[in-house]
């Protein structure tokens, strides 16, 4: 049985066998990777506790106890606190920015790549750098306050239950923005130049250029950002564990936090892996409609 | 007025990008100052006098974990980038039922949460023997990575014309020997790209390799520097020293492979 190979005008025979032959490794790992994920779903509702895999049959059990803590609850706030306080000024910002280096391509050239260094540095040690920055006896913030005489600013940061989850998000928003700047700086440069011209020409500003095309013009970028930038707060971990370990207490746990600590600290795996399929629910909310549309994108080439 | 809202976007421009780099410009000053000198408040200022100290003492102690990082995250990286290519190229250049469900099934696990696989993950590696081993550690990035790979060089290789394929196959060269003779060569700037994305994640990677080694000579680097805070407490230029050495890798691909790391980045997210 043969198959048709993708043609530029004529046919070309591959057989099925050698399809099958360059899919093979793919379907293995593609395999397993949902394998793995049935397996969480399935361990979810068992009682596994300990480090061996000893379980029986729970039901909702794991869900039921989950969902009637308030631990989760705070956790669920904060993962809430990212989705507003990080992605959005993220998102934003870094878009407002990749149009203002466009607009002044001989700066950026030597600007831009300083917002990419960031993205190459660990989560960790970014989390140190800004665990010391924020840190309230011998860090950089508050010896700065005393240093100009504003000590009655002075604050716990990360030690203070409120404030804490906010520093972290400074540090992601740190690492993250350059993310946002280069796939916008792509975006921006794919809309047809007569487009902006144009717009000139007509005596649009660049406050105009900018609310009348480039963000009507740059909506799948803005989709895709957005979508990714919300997925980052659903995987959140090196963040929280190296400035706080999710406390004071846990006010600053988020949900990858817990699913982690649940499992491999208080080894209630059955409990883990419930926390682990509440982040899959929440991720496949977005990623369907993220897949779909990146398949459409696919298919059209 | 206009080249004063200009001179104004500038500075802000200007200033900004200052502030975005100072953190990575102290935490490098940092690392070579004494304890005495950080405490006297004065952040940005260049160290007195370069003491190596602090790398000395931060590097000993990574030394073996920096290897095992880099045996890992290079082959990998190296596994990961072949298997995703080679995948890949079937999926970008081959007609079959079933693609486009195949590409959807690819691109949801690939931003999936890590958290997702990790029990599992976990049970795997020790029911295959794996756990506190650097093989344990390759085969669990290689399994985690392997999509993002095939979708990136899938993407690349619909960049390159359809009749080049139909002319090697019409000279009687088949799909293995298109693959290695000519797909390889011609497309080194989109495996370049899988690659280099493929070993910064790998590198900076936390969770995994916290989770699969507590033997400390199988331990990597970002799981030891984490934990240098732990036992270094407040002492900043020693962590400091710590996690420059740990990001030097890092810098050095964005130096000199920055183009690739932009390129996979935007083809991550499908853009091209």
């Amino acid at each position: 049985m043969l198959r048709l190979g993708e043609k530029g005008g004529r046919f070309i025979r591959v057989s099925r066998r050698t399809i099958f032959f360059f899919l093979l490794p793919a379907f293995v790992i593609i395999g397993v990777l949902y394998y793995m994920l049935l397996w969480t779903v399935v361990v979810s509702m068992t009682d596994w506790v300990g480090m061996n895999p000893t379980w029986k049959f729970a039901g909702f059990k794991n869900y039921k106890l989950l969902f009637s803590m308030p631990r989760f609850w705070v956790n669920m706030k904060n993962n809430i606190i990212w989705l507003v306080v990080f992605v959005v000024p993220t998102g934003v910002f870094g878009m407002i920015l990749a149009y203002l280096l466009e607009l002044f391509p001989s700066i950026s050239r030597i600007v831009r790549p300083i917002y990419l260094y960031p993205l190459v540095v660990a989560p960790i040690v970014a989390g140190t750098l800004w665990a010391w920055f924020f840190d309230p006896q011998s860090g950089v913030l508050n010896s700065i306050l005393d240093l100009v005489n504003l000590s009655n600013f002075k604050a716990g940061w990360i030690a203070d239950p409120k404030l804490a989850v906010y520093c972290m998000i400074v540090a992601g928003i740190w690492q993250n923005l350059g993310f946002a700047l280069v796939l916008y700086t792509a975006a921006i440069r794919e809309i047809p130049r007569e487009h902006i011209e144009a717009a000139k020409v007509d005596g649009a500003n660049m406050r105009q250029i900018f609310f009348h095309i480039v963000v009507p013009e740059i909506g799948h970028a803005t989709l895709i950002i957005f979508s990714l930038l919300v997925l980052y707060t659903l995987k959140v971990f090196d963040l929280v564990w190296i400035m706080t370990r999710g406390g004071p207490g846990y006010a600053t746990e988020v949900l990858p936090y817990l699913m982690y600590r649940i499992t491999f600290r208080q080894l209630l795996v059955g409990m883990g892996a419930a926390v682990a399929v509440v982040i899959l629910m929440l991720s496949i909310v977005i990623l369907i409609p993220l897949s779909k549309w990146m398949m459409a994108r696919w298919i059209e080439e | 007025m206009n080249i004063l809202k200009n001179a104004v976007i500038i500075v802000i421009i200007v200033f900004l990008a200052i502030a975005w780099i100072l953190p990575v410009y102290v935490m490098f000053t940092t690392s070579f100052k004494t304890l005495a000198e950080v405490s006297t408040g004065h952040y940005l200022s260049f160290p007195t006098r370069f003491q190596f100290e602090n790398w000395k003492q931060a590097f000993n102690i990574l030394k073996l974990p920096l290897k095992n990082s880099f045996i890992v995250s290079l082959c990998a990286t190296f596994i990961t980038v072949f298997i995703g290519s080679w995948s890949g190229y079937a999926l970008a250049r081959f007609k079959f039922k079933g693609r486009n469900g195949l590409f959807f099934m690819i691109a949801i696990v690939t931003f999936l949460p890590y958290q997702i696989f990790l029990i599992p993950l976990t049970r795997l590696i020790v029911s295959l023997g794996l756990f506190n081993t650097l093989s344990g550690m390759i085969l669990s990035y290689v399994i985690l990575n392997t999509p993002m790979a095939t979708l990136i060089t899938s993407l690349f290789f619909r960049t390159i014309p359809k009749e080049l394929q139909e002319a090697a196959f019409l000279d009687g060269c088949g799909p293995v020997i298109f693959y290695f003779k000519i797909l390889i060569p011609i497309s080194v700037s989109g495996l370049m790209s899988a690659a280099v994305l493929s070993f910064v994640n790998i590198w900076n990677e936390f969770i995994i390799a916290l989770s699969l080694s507590r033997d400390p000579t199988t331990r990597l680097a970002i799981p030891v520097v984490a934990g240098l805070k732990g036992s270094y407490v407040a002492q900043w230029n020693m962590l400091m020293a710590g996690a420059a050495i740990v990001s030097i890798p890092g810098i050095l691909v964005l130096l000199f492979f920055g183009k690739f790391f932009i390129k996979g980045l935007i083809a991550g997210a499908m853009k091209e």
